[in-house]
């Protein structure tokens, strides 16, 4: 049962609406620290210089794409055990059952409640305190 | 601000940068030189703002985002053919898009009348699949479960070895096996057996085992029989299996899709509690592991690792699943993302890494990457007060040139050899700070694609903009002001240029007409040019209504350039319905006057039945002015360069008096007012007399002419200029004051007030009007 403060979480989107608004929903969570980034490959060099316990990622970016960073996170040892959820639209099954291939830990679509990304970070990390 | 709300309103600019991008792949993709990335680029476009648009409830947007991405998804996939036809309907699209997000940030409603017919032609694109209203947002359950992980306190990211797993006591043992079944519940035996990989992609076997438990009740049994002794145990090996007693009314499918996240790294076996099926061992496979150890060591190097992803992929794929996983399309080729990323990431990478890379590269050229222009962001006032700082000193570098010149010190003396560099590097110093205000003016030529295309679906005209030089250069202040008399003219252009689709295949020309819009840079201006191919002018038609009007006397000889600049004056209309287009014939007055408002100038060339051409110059900054520096009683003076056309020593038979007072002065069969500057501005009381000094033709931004008459014409420099307002008041006639090279204060003339003041005085004659003789 981890809580929730010390679930350190980058956040990978290259809108930065989406940005501001997962930051707001983990805020409100609990989770405070956090970083972001607009793309999978400054994600990254991100996690190169700072690991994290938990990535969430949109799928679709400019550069490296949310299945690239996530096989490139997986392939890297330091960090092939951080946690990665995956943003989606609607429309995208194909993309979760190609996300699970590659070792993804859960996903999230959009649009989503905070209480939503509540129970996928729980789901993943079990309940936060 | 209320964050959410603050959100919303970096969503909404962000909406902006989004459409324009959209905008843009769709004009490629209409030009047909549209790559998989360009459509993929449109798709996100779309996309992101229908993510967006979800995120605050914009139920509007969210549902013709909704339909125009699938259309995207349709395409990008290939399901749809990419025709010509579709791409005119999706630019149509994206103006519609445009007009929702407006209304969803002004809380206007969109025109249905516009919206409702495109969202039709898009989902019959799609033949209406997937469009339920319930298909939009909404979190949609696929119905597996997540893999979890452990986290152990600070640091980041902790992993628990599975063998020493305590998560198991989560779910306590459901003793009530023996308990009667619910009716239709059966009795499963499940096997699971993670692989280390399992591991190693953070999941952890006690949360799954936890979310089988929600299917019904479960009896677990831990088989530990593999677990070695502690002293040749290894944390990163899988030791531990379960056999899972499951009683649920869940089928066989549901209880499988609690692994689908894990089902590739673990054995796993369904089956009812009948069978004989009993789990196989773990898998002591390592292998994902060997590589992350090994990667363990390796420098923390980006392209590297992506290279290694890419090398890697292909055989770890087909390990884990030889044939049922998909190869995954073209556009998602991580090797293919790595060659575009490589460039903006190791730019200096080691040849010997980047060779594999560049093997695995597609065909180049697809993969050309551009290097990001790093930027920051700067308050306009810093960058105000360093070009003002950078004024001061293109003054003082001047003075102190000026005083060293006259202090008698020789050319080649080292002060003034140093003084010659310090000007090249003030002259340096000034360009770049300029360039620093400087931006393209992409900004505004990028908002007339879709002006074209309203303006052509109003007329029933059909049009294909071209535009050229969008990344040309010019000052910010310029640009703002740039927008109206440019989209003015493209209107014009169409509206009054362009022939319709008929009268074009009549006259021999294709049906669609053309409107380039382009910018340049020529001796120290930007030049803009807005050429169209349609009819021309149609000079007796302009040179009737200019009689009609009074503006040229009926038997006027006129030029066929005059002629055309006719439709400049104010109050001219060539329209023979006035249209709700272009207007109601100001177009081309207000046009000039806010070109010439910029201290530019505008002219127009046209040839009949082949088209018009209207070219623009304007300076690249008004921090400076090109001036002709002037003396009058006394005075220096500067006049705007750009509004002078000519100068000349009038003669003294020229010169005539109209009711004994004010002065005309012929040039060239026309008269037009002679004013005195030193007069005008009080400096005396009376002018100079005829003969004397030298008049200076200008144009004012009224578009009446006058000469200025001044003593003396000192040459032509570049000043800078300082508000008079802002440092003294405002003094009708003068626009401004700029600062010599002697240190004295000239002041600018202010050429349209001079010249709107002597008209005021003297409503005779009219500046254009030709006498006869």
């Amino acid at each position: 049962m981890p809580a929730a403060v010390t679930i350190k979480t980058l956040i990978v989107d290259d809108q930065q609406t989406m940005r501001s608004l997962i930051r707001t929903s983990l805020h409100a969570l609990g989770i405070t620290q956090t970083r972001e980034a607009p793309d999978g490959e400054e994600a990254l060099r991100n996690l190169l210089s700072a690991p994290v316990n938990l990535v969430i990622t949109d799928f679709n970016m400019p550069k490296l794409d949310g299945l690239g960073l996530l096989r490139a996170i997986r392939a890297h040892g330091p960090t092939s055990k951080t946690a990665v959820i995956m943003l989606t639209g609607r429309a995208d099954r194909e993309l979760v059952q190609r996300a699970v291939q590659f070792g993804v830990n859960n996903y999230l679509v959009k649009p989503f409640t905070t209480q939503t990304l509540k129970e996928k970070i729980e789901a993943v990390f079990g309940p936060l305190t | 601000m209320d964050p959410f709300e603050s959100i919303k309103q970096t969503f909404f600019q962000e909406c902006d940068e989004l459409l324009t991008d959209a905008e843009q792949g769709l004009l490629a993709m209409e030009a047909g030189d549209a790559d998989g990335e360009t459509i993929n680029a449109v798709f996100r476009a779309v996309h992101s703002v229908k993510g967006g648009a979800g995120a605050f409830g914009l139920e509007d947007l969210i549902r013709f985002a909704h339909v125009f991405e699938t259309v995207m998804d349709d395409l990008r996939s290939g399901k749809m053919e990419l025709t010509d036809e579709v791409a005119k309907t999706l630019l149509r699209a994206i103006d519609v898009l445009a007009d929702h997000v407006a209304a969803a940030r002004d809380g206007g409603a969109v025109d249905e009348g516009r919206s409702a017919p495109i969202l039709s032609e898009m989902k019959a694109l799609i033949g209406g699949e997937g469009l339920d209203d319930d298909d939009l947002g909404g979190d949609e359950d696929f119905g597996f479960v997540p893999m979890t992980v452990a986290i152990e306190g600070d640091d980041a990211p902790a992993f628990d070895p599975p063998a020493l797993d305590e998560s198991p006591a989560a779910f306590e043992p459901m003793a009530d096996l023996a308990a009667e079944p619910a009716s239709g519940a059966r009795v499963w035996r499940i096997g699971f057996a993670p692989k280390s990989e399992m591991y190693a992609k953070a999941n952890e076997s006690g949360l799954v085992l936890r979310e089988l438990a929600r299917l019904g009740e479960m009896d677990v049994k831990l088989d530990a029989d593999a677990l070695p002794p502690l002293d040749q145990l290894s944390a990163e090996t899988a030791y531990l299996h379960w056999t899972v007693l499951l009683t649920t009314e869940a089928d066989e499918a549901t209880i499988r899709e609690v692994f689908e996240f894990v089902e590739d790294d673990c054995v796993l076996t369904i089956e009812p509690a009948d069978g004989q099926a009993s789990p196989p061992p773990p898998s002591s496979d390592l292998s994902d592991d060997a590589l992350a150890a090994a990667s363990a060591d390796a420098p923390l190097d980006i392209a590297a690792l992506l290279a290694r992803v890419a090398g890697e992929a292909p055989t770890s794929e087909a390990a884990r699943e030889p044939a049922s996983a998909p190869e995954p399309p073209a556009d998602l080729d991580v090797a293919a993302l790595i060659a575009k990323a490589q460039a903006p990431i190791a730019p200096a990478a080691p040849k010997v890494e980047a060779a594999p890379v560049a093997k695995a590269a597609p065909p180049a050229g697809s993969s050309q990457a551009i290097t990001p222009t790093a930027t920051i962001r700067v308050d306009l006032d810093r960058v105000d007060r360093l070009i003002n700082a950078v004024g001061e000193l293109v003054i003082q570098q001047a003075m102190l040139s000026q005083q060293v010149m006259e202090s008698g010190l020789a050319r080649s003396s080292n002060v003034a050899l140093g003084l010659e560099d310090l000007e090249l590097l003030t002259r340096e110093i000034q360009d770049s700070v300029m360039a620093i205000r400087a931006q393209p003016v992409k900004s505004v030529f990028q908002r007339m694609p879709r002006l074209a295309r309203e303006v052509a679906d109003m007329t029933g005209k059909r049009v294909k903009l071209v535009m050229e030089g969008e990344g040309t250069e010019v000052d910010k202040t310029v640009i703002e002001r740039l927008t109206d008399p440019i989209t003015h003219m493209l209107r014009n252009a169409i509206d009054h240029g362009l022939e319709d689709p008929e009268g074009r295949i009549a006259a021999g020309k294709p049906a669609e007409g053309v409107v380039r819009l382009r910018a340049l840079h020529r001796g120290g201006r930007i030049v803009i040019e807005l050429q169209d191919d349609g009819r021309g002018i149609n000079r007796p038609r302009v040179r009737g209504i200019a009689v009609e009007r009074g503006l040229i006397s009926e038997d006027a000889v006129l030029s066929d350039e005059e002629i055309d600049n006719l439709i400049f004056q104010p109050g001219f209309s060539t329209a023979e319905t006035i249209s709700d287009i272009s207007g109601r014939g100001v177009g081309m007055d207000v046009v000039r006057r806010s070109i010439q408002g910029l201290g530019g100038r505008i002219t127009i060339s046209s040839e009949p039945g082949k088209g018009s051409k209207f070219t623009m110059s304007l300076p690249l900054t008004l921090a400076v002015l090109d001036g002709m520096v002037v003396t009058a009683a006394e005075q220096t003076l500067v006049a705007p360069l750009s509004a002078i056309i000519e100068s000349l020593t009038p003669r003294a038979e020229d010169v005539h008096f109209v009711g004994g007072k004010d002065a005309v002065i012929r040039i060239r069969e026309t008269f037009v007012p002679l004013i005195d500057v030193g007069v005008a501005l009080g400096f005396r009381e009376t002018a100079l007399p005829p003969g004397q000094g030298v008049a200076v033709l200008v144009e004012s931004e009224g578009g009446g002419k006058a000469a200025l008459l001044v003593e003396a014409i000192q040459g032509q420099r570049q000043v800078v200029i300082k508000s008079l307002e802002a440092n003294y008041q405002q003094i009708d006639g003068i626009a401004a004051a700029t600062i010599l090279g002697d240190g004295r204060v000239a002041l600018i003339l202010d050429v349209d007030a001079l010249v709107t003041t002597q008209h005021r005085r003297k409503p005779a004659p009219r500046a254009e009007k030709r006498m006869a003789g």
